[in-house]
């Protein structure tokens, strides 16, 4: 062993060593800007990652009909009552829609959203490896125009933000984690507050809304919206739905279970928001 | 003549081998990253049983190789798992050459050593330190099952690294059998 420490050996292991802090510090100092190197390996295996992935995709939705057969039967069942209850509004329905159609209009969703800048529809090449908040790679980077903490969403809501840009692939970190921080209000309450994820909540495809008024007005299933006061989201963005609320540890505020309108854990296709009007601008400066 | 013509058989045989080790380490990538279940961390077994067969340089570059892989496919400071994957490489390489012999159980006790720091590591300076609470969940629900999945893994991963040694004519075998031939 001795003849080892002093051989020519070790110092080309402690060489490589030195190297691999380099090249850390050096990952470390591009912040959130993936390394050529990695970019271009990432670009490279992105073809077979697609393809892997799609199969497990496949493999993971065989697994779970069969994992969730029982879920599934309860789900049927209270499927068929909501159909029957939809099934005596039917009669409603034309009247319902043209009612909504002026909601729309007066309210203004369809021209606030005229103002977004999207990317084409992005697909997620891979997971991260064990990463317990969901955070994944699409297929786009800064070639296609993305840049860091550009928000990532799909047609149902927001998924998360952009935190590391590479040439053509970026790293998605979703709103399960507790690196995002979304400010949101309620659709109907003047309920103003907090999304960001949690360990716990992350394990169930949750997230939190906190900082909300003690006394606050919100419930079960009232939809979160992007209240884009940080310029970081655009405003009117469905987050998603309240599923708990309960006063937090402190007891002087409340807090909600948020499930997202996205769902996080199966994505195949998301886009990111390149521009809106009020990017980057803080409101409460 | 035979001699020459048995090394340039030898060399030929250990190009193909590291090729075959290239794609393994390759395929191991894509598959942990498919999905988004918990995967087990594939390339730590296929790089501590390399090791036992090879001395420490191409041990540490196994490390090298599989860590940065590691990096990527776990979106972690590039450099992070590489470094503990050359320890790891390196240790083991010099574990077999002076105390230790090719047995599985050997190969199965240092893989789940250099995991279980691994994941330590993986979880204080990724999520403990940041004081998120529930932090123990990322343990118990991610970690350690990912870590015992790639224990379970340690059994094909060493019997195809094996085989493909065996086939190939590692490094170590060649030494002894040329040790062998010249004392005769």
């Amino acid at each position: 062993m001795n003849h080892f420490l002093k051989s020519t050996r070790f110092k080309v292991i402690l060489f490589i060593l030195a190297l691999l802090v380099g090249i850390m510090i050096y990952a470390v100092s591009v912040g959130g800007y993936t390394l050529s190197a990695v970019s271009l390996f990432r670009t490279i295996t992105a073809p077979f990652q697609r393809l892997s992935n799609s199969m497990s995709e496949r493999v993971e939705h065989s697994l779970n009909v069969y994992r969730d057969a029982e879920i599934h039967y309860e789900q049927n069942k209270a499927l068929k009552q909501e159909v029957a209850e939809l099934q005596k509004q039917l009669a409603d329905y034309e009247e319902t829609r043209r009612h909504l159609e002026e909601l729309q209009e007066f309210v203004g969703i369809k021209e606030e959203y005229k103002d977004l800048v999207l990317s084409a529809p992005c697909e997620v090449v891979s997971y991260v490896t064990n990463d317990p908040f969901g955070a994944f790679m699409i297929g786009q980077g800064s070639a296609d125009g993305i840049e860091l903490y550009d928000p990532v969403v799909t047609d149902l809501g927001l998924v998360g933000v952009i935190t590391e840009v590479g040439d053509h692939t970026s790293k998605v970190t979703t709103i399960l984690s507790p690196e995002v921080s979304v400010a949101v209000y309620c659709s109907t309450t003047p309920d103003h507050g907090v999304v960001t994820g949690s360990v716990s909540l992350a394990m169930e495809g949750l997230c939190r809304l906190q900082y909300l008024e003690k006394d606050s007005r919100i419930r079960k299933d009232k939809v979160i919206l992007t209240s884009g006061e940080n310029g970081l989201f655009p405003k009117g963005y469905v987050v998603g739905y309240v599923r708990d609320v309960q006063v937090d540890e402190s007891g002087l505020n409340t807090m909600a279970s948020i499930e997202p309108a996205a769902e996080i854990s199966d994505l195949s296709m998301v886009i990111v928001i390149k521009d809106f009007e009020g990017k980057g601008v803080d409101r409460d400066e | 003549m035979n001699k020459r013509f048995t090394s340039r058989h030898h060399a030929a045989m250990q190009v193909v081998q590291w090729i075959v080790f290239a794609l393994l380490a390759f395929l191991f990538y894509v598959l942990m990253t498919s999905g988004s279940h918990v995967q087990p961390l594939l390339l730590i077994p296929l790089a501590m049983c390399i090791s036992v067969h090879f001395g420490e340089i191409p041990s540490a570059a196994v490390g090298v190789v599989s860590g940065l892989l590691m990096d990527i496919a776990c979106g972690k400071l590039l450099g992070y798992n590489a470094i503990w994957m050359v320890v790891c490489c390196v240790a083991t390489s010099l574990l077999h050459s002076y105390y230790l012999r090719d047995k599985f159980f050997n190969t199965l006790l240092l893989t789940a050593v250099c995991t279980a720091v691994q994941g330590y590591m993986d979880f204080m300076l990724y999520y403990a330190i940041w004081g998120h609470e529930n932090v123990t969940l990322v343990y118990t629900h991610i970690m350690l099952p990912s870590g015992i999945m790639t224990l379970v893994c340690t059994i094909p991963v060493w019997l195809i690294v094996r085989w493909i040694c065996r086939v190939c004519g590692s490094q170590r075998s060649f030494e002894l059998e040329k040790t062998i031939v010249t004392s005769q």
